[in-house]
């Protein structure tokens, strides 16, 4: 499984680095989107930071929204699923290989909206690098339910637009958790409760992904 | 279902329908203001049936059945196509559920709507069930579509355990549990306690109604499908030939 | 497809040279990994875990709707003068309506008070000893007063019949 799961990270990443759809497409919207926010507060400073962590995270979902369609679109190419099921790769190695290389296109993208968030919305540089842990798990627990909806809305017959309506309820918990703790580095409070929260989730959505990935491959 | 059932279903649906509303409008007595709010207590036969039904009776048949259908040995359409309209049928009991509840709220808690954890929670629930149901129509393959169905039936009755507690693991406003309390103890009193048993039944049985419609509706909507594609496929044969 | 040949081929075809012999007996593929009876079980002691460590963290507290006055006045200095839910039991005798509103005390579980004062209808079913949520702030970081825009009923799930002791008439009738 573990084999599997670095072979299918390997293969998406190697796609993302020669196609560079998240460097010219996805990350030029996020900036835009971010750059909005901060122009929709309006000149004043005051509301800025507060309104930061929240920004932020209605920006990344968007970012996710789109990396997820493209994780499973490289699934969709021609001879791609007949290769897998050909090859008798166990389908919970592929569900973990997509996810680690969703979870680190996502993390390349936050780290650079997060860079964006300091710059634009005048969050304090420091309280931003301590709210990177979260912010890493609060991804990697998106990427892990994202592959799993990405999977049930895969296909030729199954449009884009079908995935935020099922993963956005799933995606809700984690973005308010996620909100929560970069508040709380932000401005100080309960960093480690939020935390956790993702923690469980991510523990729970990899758990789920292993156990029924195979199932919507089938 | 057996014929005789079949043909009870329909009556004894409407029999106790017709009980719990004259029942609840006309015969049982207002409540304390202070317990009950007066009038507003009539809400009561109503309200907690719906939630009833939509999470526990409604949801739980979409759940088992998206599981046997899951599992190999009991893999079949019927399955399936139960799934489907048991979540058909929640969508309703769901959103009906936030509707009296909203009405309810408002002269008792003074909001239409509050965003304490049950209220969300099964407002969440209402969003999963509609996606479910836009999932269905997303796959014209059979097959895939009841088995992506089926894995997204049991992810989003996740949700309803957590409906369940939320007044219990949180503090919110939505009041505990009016029949399934932890304690057991059902501070409803004497003829509200009847009545309120009573609509239990009677939306019980108004949603197992409602189901046998959606589905026979369903099975016949799959065997006009099919015999158009029969049709369709025969006639480019008689072309071809 | 096979084609003998010494040219550069294209994509799709299998090249082999001249006087090679092609090997044509079938392969048989490893069967392929079904999910073991372990890996189910790890998954669901996985799932099992992550619950159990949502519960015993507490860590719902999170998501409550309210402060009761008890936590309110513990955790003064955290909140200061910051927008709260307020939840406590409405004192008797010490409701009054205003032009503007109404005022009243609520307590907590350990007597400790908090007097409100709140703009806007209070709903039908305010009223002495029943509890209420008031959303808004106390006035500052020291003071036990508590200013607010909103007042919400919390109903319990009591239901009792008003007159439930009602005398009944010689013939069994109860009006």
């Amino acid at each position: 499984m573990i084999r599997v799961a670095w072979l299918v990270a390997r293969k998406d990443l190697r796609i993302e680095l020669r196609s560079k759809v998240l460097l010219w497409q996805v990350l030029p919207f996020g900036a835009l989107a971010l750059l909005l926010c901060g122009l929709a507060l309006g000149p004043a400073d005051a509301g800025h930071s507060r309104a930061a962590p929240g920004l932020f995270y209605l920006v990344t979902l968007f970012v996710a929204l789109l990396m997820i369609n493209r994780s499973q679109a490289v699934e969709q190419a021609s001879g791609t699923a007949e290769s897998v099921a050909t090859l008798g790769m166990d389908p919970a190695g592929v569900f973990l290989g997509k996810t680690v290389a969703l979870a680190i296109e996502l993390w390349v993208a936050a780290g650079l909206l997060l860079a964006g968030t300091v710059v634009v919305l005048h969050t304090s540089l420091v309280g931003t690098v301590h709210a990177l842990p979260s912010v890493f798990v609060t991804l990697g627990a998106m990427a892990c339910a994202g592959t799993l909806y990405g999977a049930l809305t895969a296909g030729d017959d199954g449009p884009a637009t079908l995935l935020p309506i099922l993963a956005l309820p799933a995606f809700a918990p984690l973005l308010v958790a996620g909100e929560r703790s970069f508040s709380a580095a932000l401005h100080g409070g309960a960093l480690w409760e939020w935390w956790v929260i993702d923690l469980v989730a991510l523990a729970g959505y990899v758990a789920i992904g292993v156990l029924l990935y195979g199932v919507l491959e089938e | 279902m057996n014929k005789v059932t079949q043909r009870l279903l329909g009556p004894l649906t409407l029999l106790s329908l017709v009980g719990t509303v004259f029942l609840g409008l006309w015969v049982t007595p207002k409540a304390t203001m202070h317990d009950g709010g007066g009038d507003l207590v009539r809400m009561l036969y109503v309200h907690p049936a719906l939630a009833w039904v939509a999470l526990y009776v409604s949801f739980g048949t979409t759940t088992i059945a998206s599981a046997l259908y899951l599992w190999k040995r009991t893999r079949s359409a019927t399955m399936d196509r139960v799934a489907y309209c048991a979540m058909e049928v929640s969508v309703l009991f769901i959103a009906l559920t936030l509707v009296t509840g909203s009405i309810w709220g408002r002269p008792t808690w003074g909001v239409w709507w509050a965003w304490d954890a049950r209220l969300t929670s099964t407002a969440i629930l209402l969003v999963l069930a509609l996606g479910y149901l836009a999932l269905r129509r997303a796959n014209d393959d059979p097959e895939t579509r009841a088995r992506r169905s089926a894995v997204y039936g049991i992810l989003v009755a996740l949700n309803v355990p957590i409906i369940h507690f939320a007044v219990t693991w949180w503090k919110s406003l939505h009041q505990n549990a009016t029949v399934l309390t932890v304690s057991g103890k059902v501070s409803v009193h004497g003829s509200m306690l009847w009545t309120l048993l009573l609509s239990f039944i009677a939306f019980t049985l108004w949603y197992f109604w409602l189901l046998r419609a959606r589905y026979r509706l369903e099975v016949r909507s799959d065997d006009a499908r099919q015999s158009h594609l029969a049709a369709a496929v025969a006639e480019r044969q008689r072309e071809g030939a | 497809m096979l084609r003998r040949s010494t040219e550069s081929h294209s994509g799709g075809e299998v090249v082999v040279a001249e006087g090679d012999r092609v090997d044509m007996t079938p392969v048989v593929l490893a069967p392929r990994k079904r999910s073991s009876n372990f890996r189910t079980i790890a998954v669901l002691v996985v799932l099992a875990g992550a619950v159990g460590l949502l519960l015993s963290q507490g860590l719902f507290k999170n998501l409550n709707y309210f402060v009761t006055v008890d936590e309110a006045l513990a955790q003064k200095h955290h909140y200061g003068t910051t927008t709260l839910r307020l939840e406590g039991v409405v004192q008797k005798g010490t409701i009054t309506r205003t032009a503007t509103g109404a005022s009243f005390v609520i307590d907590g579980s350990k007597s400790q008070r908090v007097s409100v004062s709140v703009s806007g209808t209070p709903p039908q079913l305010f009223q002495a000893n029943i509890p209420v949520v008031v959303v808004g702030h106390f006035i500052s970081a020291t003071s036990l007063h508590f200013t607010g825009n909103q007042i919400l009923v919390k109903h319990s799930a009591n239901y009792i019949a008003s007159h439930p002791n009602r005398v009944k008439a010689k013939n069994g009738s109860v009006r």
